[in-house]
């Protein structure tokens, strides 16, 4: 199984504040790895690091043992990473359809298109209804769906999903998490960023804390709920 | 004022009008991908006039006069070699600029545009006086009653209709097409995408400059004339045409170039006793549209562009 991604000493910040001060973590191939954290721990930081929005300045980021930093953004993503990113970053302009055509942007061929568009309309059927709604005029909800469809699209090797949860209904909140399952029972590696802690160690098979740009705590759903600290910083 | 006037007067404006639309989708094309504003765009297509007299002359030289030949080469030379230099123009000049204010870029460009106005009069030869542009299309003319339509004018129209089709159904109906829309809303996310940011950057300002090589082409058979200055006025009436469109998508381009180019022909209707009133109305009336309307007809709202 491939997607194995192994993050070692990781670097990086924006403009001269480092924010990741030596980052090592790992999400094993077709598992769901999760990390956590408080606000401004630099999740998000990490997650752009390791598709080259932010370039490290240090360390190493490597999937089945490529080494991948220092690379642009469009190869990263070919090597097999793709992202539903925080805030959900749909192209507002163009239609439902298109923001998911840009997800299989590098793979060639209008069949294989077609067929994991229906895949996506099956998991979504909602999305097939509104293929031709410019994506900005969705519900908050419904372009949630966009924005995991479009992460979908390009049938990566590692999902990064960051905060998918954000502004969703309680239930529909439940039904992401579910979909995140499945979408892992089908092979895929998962980086789950989440704030929702309770629900995401129940499906993840790995967790991260991180805490002012370092790796504070490690192991598995159970340990973590046993953790000290991590009571401390989410329990209460 | 008789039909036949009035039909000179609605074709010389259609042909003003796609002209300006044609420089205007570069200007367009720009400002969408990389929030820029290359003022040195219609000394672009001031240069692709030249290169497509110059492309003339060689085929002259070389023996080749059948005219649909000498015109294809005209066209083909000119549009390749200004696809070129807007992309060497966008990779050494433009993106290098990006993390500067917008102002650097676009005084760069002012320069660029004065660079290649002053590089043509000195270096091309004879290059300080007009230079007469040959007539390559057939002459002849087509009647309907009074309206008489000049077979030139008739393929020039179609011409200019039938690119500035084309690139509308590149930017909509193509997978490149899309990549440059997302790129112009979204240059993040559309990098995440696995689209090749810089790539993109490049064929945009190719394809702009391209077509505004088209546009100066058609502007030289359509006068007979060319010279050193003519990017000026072009590039500031094709500059007005996105602004008054919204600078936000093509469409806003092409309404804008007509409009502009309406403006100017009511100018020369309304004052035919003195012709560079016409400009001085156009530009007025585009202050005043600029006034009422801040954002320009077709506004854009926040980063959603092309
Ligand atoms: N574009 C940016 N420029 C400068 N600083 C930034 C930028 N983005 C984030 N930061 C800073 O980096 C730190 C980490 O931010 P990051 O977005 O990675 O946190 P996070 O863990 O994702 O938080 P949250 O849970 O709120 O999403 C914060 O202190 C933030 O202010
Ligand atoms: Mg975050």
């Amino acid at each position: 199984m491939s997607g194995f991604l192994s993050i070692e000493a990781l670097v990086a910040g924006y403009d001269k504040a480092d924010v990741l001060t030596g980052v090592s973590l790992s999400a094993e191939a077709g598992r769901i790895t999760c990390l956590l954290g408080a606000n401004g721990a630099g999740k998000t930081t990490l997650v752009r690091a390791i598709l080259g929005l932010t370039p490290p300045r240090g360390g190493s980021i490597r999937l089945d043992g490529r080494e991948l930093s220092g690379l642009p953004t469009h190869k990263i993503v070919a090597a097999g990473i793709a992202c539903i990113p925080e805030g959900r970053r749909l192209f507002p302009k163009l239609t439902v359809e298109e923001n998911l055509r840009l997800g299989c942007y590098l793979v060639p061929g209008e069949a294989l298109l077609r067929r994991r568009l229906e895949e996506v309309y099956d998991l979504f059927p909602r999305l097939r209804e509104r293929r031709t709604q410019l994506a900005g005029t969705m519900s908050g909800g419904e372009q949630a769906m966009v924005s995991i469809g479009r992460g979908l699209m390009g049938q990566p090797k590692i999902l990064l999903i960051d905060e998918p949860s954000l502004g969703l209904s309680p239930l529909f909140v439940k039904e992401n998490f579910n979909i995140i399952r499945r979408i892992n029972e089908g092979g895929t590696t998962v980086l789950l960023v989440e704030q929702n802690v309770h629900q995401t160690l129940a499906i993840a098979h790995y967790g991260y804390v991180m805490a002012q740009g370092r790796v504070v705590a490690a192991g598995t759903p159970a340990e973590l709920t046993g953790n000290d600290e991590v009571r401390q910083a989410y329990f209460g | 004022m008789d039909v036949g006037l009035l039909s000179q007067y609605l074709a010389n404006g259609v042909m003003l009008g796609l002209m300006y639309a044609l420089v205007a989708v570069g200007f367009t094309l720009f400002f969408g991908v990389l929030d820029v504003i290359k003022f040195s765009h219609g000394d672009v297509a001031m240069v692709g006039a030249f290169a497509g007299f110059a492309t003339y002359g060689g085929l002259q030289a070389a023996g080749v006069h059948n005219p649909v030949i000498q015109m294809l080469g005209v066209v083909l030379v000119s549009v390749a070699a200004m696809a070129i230099l807007g992309a060497l123009i966008a990779r050494y000049l433009i993106v290098p600029l990006r993390g500067a204010p917008a102002l650097n870029t676009l005084l760069i460009t002012l320069m660029l545009g004065t660079a290649l106005r002053e590089s043509v009069r000195l270096f091309f030869p004879d290059g300080a006086n007009p230079k007469p542009f040959p007539r390559l299309l057939p002459a002849g003319s087509l009647e309907f009653g009074q309206f008489t339509l000049r077979a030139d004018s008739a393929i020039l129209l179609a011409a200019g209709i039938a690119v500035i089709a084309a690139v509308h159904l590149l930017i909509n109906r193509t997978k490149l097409g899309l990549a440059i829309r997302a790129v112009a809303q979204d240059e993040e996310t559309a990098r995440s995408m696995g689209i090749n940011f810089s790539l993109i950057v490049l064929v945009t300002f190719a394809l702009g400059s391209g077509v505004g090589a088209f546009a100066g082409v058609m502007n030289g058979l359509y006068y007979n004339e060319i010279n050193f200055g003519m990017g000026l006025l072009l590039g500031v009436s094709g500059f007005a045409a996105a602004i008054v469109g919204g600078l936000g998508n093509i469409y806003g381009a092409i309404l804008g170039g007509f409009l502009f180019a309406g403006l100017q022909t009511i100018g020369a209707v309304a004052m035919p006793f003195a012709s560079a009133y016409k400009d001085v109305f156009a530009f007025g009336a585009v202050i005043l549209i600029m006034a009422i309307r801040p954002t320009g007809l077709i506004p854009e709202k926040n980063s959603e562009r092309v």
